[in-house]
């Protein structure tokens, strides 16, 4: 799925390693700027020194604009900050890349989305208040359960999570690793990346392979 | 003392070189992307860009039609006197030709343009570009192509509203001022409306519209990492647009009249 050869930036010399389809896989870079710097290589953002990165097989730093952006469609990244569009409500921020990518409607959605913010122990009164906001003056927390809840509707091959559980209490960030875990489940070859500086969130999380950088 | 900067001078004329390419650019891709309007959420953002600079742009461009209309059958009756003939065609010509796409075009940049540079710059600066990017949703296509549409119709089907009101409240005007039936007016008004004043007028509606958004939008993904640049990308956008605007006005106005 994932696969890093040689690649050397900034921050990282000659990395090789390779995400195979259907594991769960731990990232722990040393430091914030690791952090970012890795996922900059992955989302095709900042390209490296030298080295090749593949994701499904292809190396997206030889490839098109176009082609490139349409490898995303396979992927739900789940970044720190939630990823938000500003000018969208947090229901429009959910919805937007099913609706855009599968014509899926909004409101074919909702039960789906509903049963979501319910295993996060979220209420339906809340939820109702919580879909019409814009996500600026949100809580970091809401932000990235939007991020999710976003990535997880394109039905991903590979999921990546951008420091998910940190800063979040005990009980949420369970929650949280509960529910990625059984989405991991729910498709046959779906690949979960977990990336995050501290660990210790996710210690009770199974993974078939941990890398520290 | 300097009252000319050379080197300033130089560097405006090299930007504003580098930046019409960078227009000429959007425009080819603009054309070629079209069918993207046929997505769903594109054609959300379009109608939202009509209603905001189209629908809600309505009450300015009303008044302003109207002021514009009593302003200039004051003064063209000033000179002309009592010749209604002659103020008929000359409130046309002067709405028609002109002051109908200019001034819509300079209502829709004050309102409209600098919002836009302003929210796209922002969006560009808190990473929301990128994060429509790992959507898989290609952000020019999603936040450009649908904003050009809608500010282009929206300029063209304002500036053909705000001749009728100039033209209409002009000779309302005229009539409570100087008792003088708008009927009287009308033949001036039919002999200087031809096909091509029409055609001319519109397609200056649709060149300033384009301008307008092109400028806009280009300018406000320009910026770079600092929030600093939002409100520099918005002065450049207004100045930029405003100097096009005028600039294809000469040009159209030279082609179709000499």
């Amino acid at each position: 799925m994932i696969r890093f050869e040689n690649i050397t930036t900034e921050y990282f010399s000659s990395l090789s390693f390779e995400i195979k389809e259907g594991s769960v896989c731990k990232i722990i870079p040393a430091s914030d700027e690791k952090k970012k710097n890795l996922l900059n290589i992955i989302t095709g953002i900042k390209e490296p020194i030298s080295g090749k990165v593949f994701l499904f097989g292809e190396d997206i730093y030889s490839m098109f604009e176009k082609k490139y952006i349409k490898l995303f469609h396979r992927i739900g990244l789940v970044l720190e900050n939630g990823g938000t569009i500003s000018n969208l409500k947090a229901w429009e921020n959910i919805t937007l890349p099913v609706w855009y990518h599968k014509g899926k409607k909004p409101e074919d959605m909702e039960g789906r989305i509903i049963g979501i913010f319910e295993e996060l122990g979220i209420s339906r009164s809340y939820l109702g208040e919580l879909m019409g906001k814009l996500p600026g003056p949100l809580p970091i927390h809401e932000k990235r359960i939007i991020g999710l809840i976003r990535a997880m509707l394109m039905e991903a091959d590979l999921m990546i999570y951008e420091s998910l559980f940190e800063g979040l209490s005990p009980e949420l960030a369970q929650r949280l690793i509960t529910l990625t875990e059984k989405f991991h489940l729910e498709k046959a070859g779906r690949s979960s990346v977990y990336i995050t500086t501290n660990e210790l969130p996710l210690k009770d999380l199974k993974a078939d392979v941990v890398l520290r950088l | 003392m300097q009252i000319i900067n050379i080197q300033k001078v130089g560097e405006n004329v090299i930007n504003a070189l580098r930046d019409s390419k960078g227009y000429y650019k959007l425009f080819c891709y603009f054309i070629k992307n079209l069918l993207v309007l046929k997505i769903a959420p594109i054609r959300s953002v379009l109608y939202k860009q009509i209603y905001f600079t189209g629908i809600e742009a309505i009450n300015k461009v009303s008044i302003i039609g109207i002021l514009i209309g009593i302003v200039i059958i004051t003064q063209v009756t000033n000179i002309a006197g009592s010749d209604t003939i002659l103020i008929g065609k000359i409130l046309t010509w002067t709405v028609v030709r002109e002051l109908g796409p200019l001034f819509v075009a300079i209502i829709v940049i004050t309102r409209s343009g600098t919002a836009v540079t302003s929210e796209l710059a922002s969006m560009k600066i808190n990473r929301e570009i990128e994060s429509l990017r790992i959507m898989g949703i290609n952000p020019v296509d999603y936040l450009i192509v649908p904003r050009i549409m809608g500010i282009t119709l929206s300029v063209f089907i304002l500036a053909f509203y705000f001749q009728i009101l100039a033209i209409a409240g002009g000779l309302v005007f005229s009539s409570i001022l100087w008792r003088i039936p708008f009927m009287y007016y009308l033949k001036g008004i039919f002999s200087a409306l031809s096909i091509s004043e029409i055609a001319v007028s519109l397609l200056k509606s649709l060149v300033f519209g384009l301008l307008i958004s092109m400028v806009s939008s280009y300018q406000g993904f320009s910026v770079k990492a600092s929030i600093t640049e939002i409100p520099q990308a918005g002065i450049r956008a207004v100045m930029q647009s405003l100097f096009m605007v005028f600039i294809f006005d000469g040009i159209i106005t030279l082609i179709t009249f000499l």
